[in-house]
């Protein structure tokens, strides 16, 4: 009972938040200039069929109007169309917005592989080496920008060794993509049985995976190493230091305190990088969701960014929601 | 209260004992501490800090240096960082060109000593402009929250603004903005100000609630002073601590975006000499084997803003009592009590 009323608060709170980040978009976009009008029918339409599409598509309204109108479309599920695609955004974004989870998905896994064990040994030896090489790679991986990191990774390992393939999309040409269930192109080629397409699916993950965990390896050790730190100087460390239990276990009932806000600093990056996977995906040519948002923003295509930002914040929203929900089977206090 | 302990543990450690504490004089900023000796006691601080943490002198050193490159580039530089030879494209790295040639044939090394005033200039103004109207906004927001009526509910309204603008994709956000005011130099800086204003904003309101507690702030309040006035001479200096160490990083940050915006191609346009265009420039080049020419500006990039997370972690360092403490106890002084 009292989760579903946490629930129910917690989503009555999301809705004015909704509706600002609906607005500010809004707003953002109309005063982008440009007029998509003639940027869809070239510089050499006539100034009649300009007219006839600016008043189709509303343009000819008083803003507020414009806005009721983007606004009712929004709740019947309605994201407008993209001049540069002709095709609805909603459709688009449900094609690509999986593209990008499964980038940021195995990248946030894989930075957590690196990032939590050299978290906790960073943590507890503290003047060691490990604890040298925590600091290190916490202040490094800040400092260098992903874009740059996916270049290095791909003349290593596609044009000097070979041994990853050109980074030109998330399958190589010759590969069929699997039929799609969940979106994630491993997953599903893997319930097809298509090992072919497995193979393909991964091939062109690793590098821009590793370049995502790279760099996200640094926050999340941070955090570990911060958190961890208090935790082996808590008293209850202390006291189980005092009553002879060996450090294995002591380090392990740090941990399992730790995790909390090792989680929070995990849902914060993955909602970050829902936006802030754009330019690796661009690297790759990944066709994700961010790349489409940013092509949209270069080119005054007004609905796809307006789509992708909405689409980005629903789902972080949503995902803020799991991770709150998973306090609760973490932490007894919150209870 | 704490900044209240804290100011008397400082002046009891630089030897310098003051008269007694009153609640309202013992606001830093305060004129009954001899300004000689706090600089003494600051920079001693300042190398004693630095030769236990090595890496923090790095930082400086980092810093400093790119910030001379970039004012000597001139001088220094070898070629003219927006003149290509076309006889000499794509060189890799010689004794003629330290770090290559790109693919229109200029020097890549001139380039990467001319980007740090293009690059350091739009990152440090985009983290001012943001950090002072930031710790202002956060200021007045903290110091009425928890006041009655129009001006608590106008602070809040700004406090949820800024929560919708957080809520948004920075980088999307930051190329609409530019989108928006037009490519220009100016517009970048503008774009990273915007961005940036809700860290500044969270972080000052969360100290000045504090703040606002002291003693000594009520003790103003008692004696009429004004709210403006309270705000600027006591809450603020006491308040941002956080803030400046902040600055740094976040000036790493600003140099991250603005060189990544350059590279979507919605920064600096192409011949400037900018971190970002170049390692764009030279994003075709590394499938075909030529690294050098996105390599090295992305190394200094790295370089750069690794150094002002240094100086970062140094200022964050410095301004913790608690770490000022274990300084202090290896220098052999007397522990404060």
């Amino acid at each position: 009972m009292h989760i579903l009323r946490y629930i129910t608060k917690r989503l009555l709170f999301v809705i004015p938040q909704l509706l600002g980040i609906i607005v500010v978009s809004f707003a953002l976009i109309k005063a982008i200039p440009g007029d998509p009008a003639v940027l869809m029918l070239g510089p050499l339409a006539s100034e009649e069929s300009i007219g006839a599409l600016r008043t189709e598509l509303g343009f000819d309204q008083p803003l507020p109007v414009q806005f009721w109108i983007y606004f009712k479309g929004l709740l019947h599920g309605d994201l407008g169309t993209s001049w540069q695609t002709t095709r609805p955004v909603f459709e688009d974004l449900m094609l690509r917005f999986p593209a990008t989870l499964e980038l940021i998905t195995f990248g946030l896994l894989g930075a957590l592989l690196i990032g939590i064990p050299l978290g906790v040994g960073s943590a507890y030896k503290r003047t060691g080496l490990l604890g040298r090489l925590g600091d290190f790679y916490g202040l490094a991986a800040g400092a260098v920008p992903d874009f740059w990191l996916a270049l290095v990774l791909i003349y290593i390992f596609y044009t000097a060794l070979g041994w990853a393939p050109a980074p030109m999309g998330r399958l190589d040409i010759i590969a069929i993509p699997p039929p799609q269930v969940t979106g994630f192109y491993t997953i599903d080629s893997v319930i097809a049985g298509d090992w072919e397409t497995v193979k393909s699916a991964a091939a062109n993950l690793a590098l821009p995976v590793l370049t995502l965990s790279l760099i996200n390896a640094g926050p999340i050790l941070k955090m570990t190493q911060s958190t961890m730190q208090r935790m082996l100087n808590a008293d209850f460390s202390r006291y189980a230091e005092l009553a002879g239990l060996p450090q294995r276990i002591i380090v392990r009932q740090a941990f399992r305190n730790a995790l909390p806000s090792v989680m929070t600093i995990v849902s914060v990056l993955y909602g970050f990088l829902i936006g802030g996977a754009v330019l690796v995906e661009i690297v790759f040519s990944w066709g994700g969701a961010g790349q489409y948002a940013v092509q949209g923003v270069l080119n005054s295509d007004i609905n796809p960014v307006m789509g992708f930002v909405i689409f980005a914040a629903c789902f972080s929203l949503f995902f803020y929601l799991i991770v709150d929900l998973l306090y609760f089977l973490v932490d007894p206090r919150v209870r | 209260m704490s900044s209240n302990l804290e100011w008397e543990k400082e002046s009891s450690l630089s030897g310098q004992a003051t008269s007694t504490a009153h609640p309202i004089h013992a606001a830093p900023g305060a004129r009954a501490r001899s300004r000689l000796a706090r600089a003494r006691g600051k920079t001693g601080y300042f190398f004693a800090a630095i030769r236990q943490h090595p890496e923090f002198g790095l930082g400086y050193v980092i810093v400093v240096g790119i910030v001379l490159v970039g004012l000597l580039a001139p001088w220094i530089a070898p070629y003219s960082p927006v003149t290509a030879d076309p006889s000499q494209y794509l060189e890799p790295p010689s004794w003629q060109h330290p770090m290559g040639t790109d693919s229109s044939g200029m020097d890549i090394l001139s380039r990467v000593m001319f980007a740090p005033r293009i690059d350091l200039t739009i990152a440090i103004l985009g983290t001012l402009v943001s950090a002072v109207i930031g710790t202002l906004l956060g200021a007045v927001v903290g110091y009425y929250q928890s006041a009655r009526g129009l001006r608590a509910i106008s602070c809040d309204a700004i406090v949820r603004a800024s929560d919708v603008l957080q809520a948004f994709p920075v980088f999307v956000f930051a190329i609409a903005l530019v989108a928006i005011f037009g490519q220009s130099i100016q517009s970048i800086i503008a774009a990273i100000a915007f961005v940036n204003i809700p860290i500044y904003l969270r972080l000052t309101r969360s100290q000045v609630i504090s703040v606002r507690n002291t003693r000594y702030v009520e003790a103003a309040i008692v004696c009429g002073v004004g709210d403006l006035t309270i705000i600027r001479r006591h809450v603020i200096p006491n308040a941002i601590a956080p803030v400046l160490a902040q600055l740094s990083v976040n000036i790493g940050f600003a140099i991250i975006l603005t060189a990544a915006l350059s590279f979507v191609g919605a920064g600096v346009r192409a011949p400037a000499p900018e971190w970002g265009s170049m390692i764009a420039m030279g994003f075709q080049n590394v499938t075909t084997g030529q690294w050098w020419p996105s390599v090295f500006p992305g190394l200094a990039l790295a370089v750069t803003v690794f150094g002002f997370a240094l100086v970062g972690a140094s200022i964050e360092f410095l301004s913790d009592p608690e770490q000022r403490a274990t300084i202090v106890a290896r220098k052999g002084g007397a522990r404060p009590a």
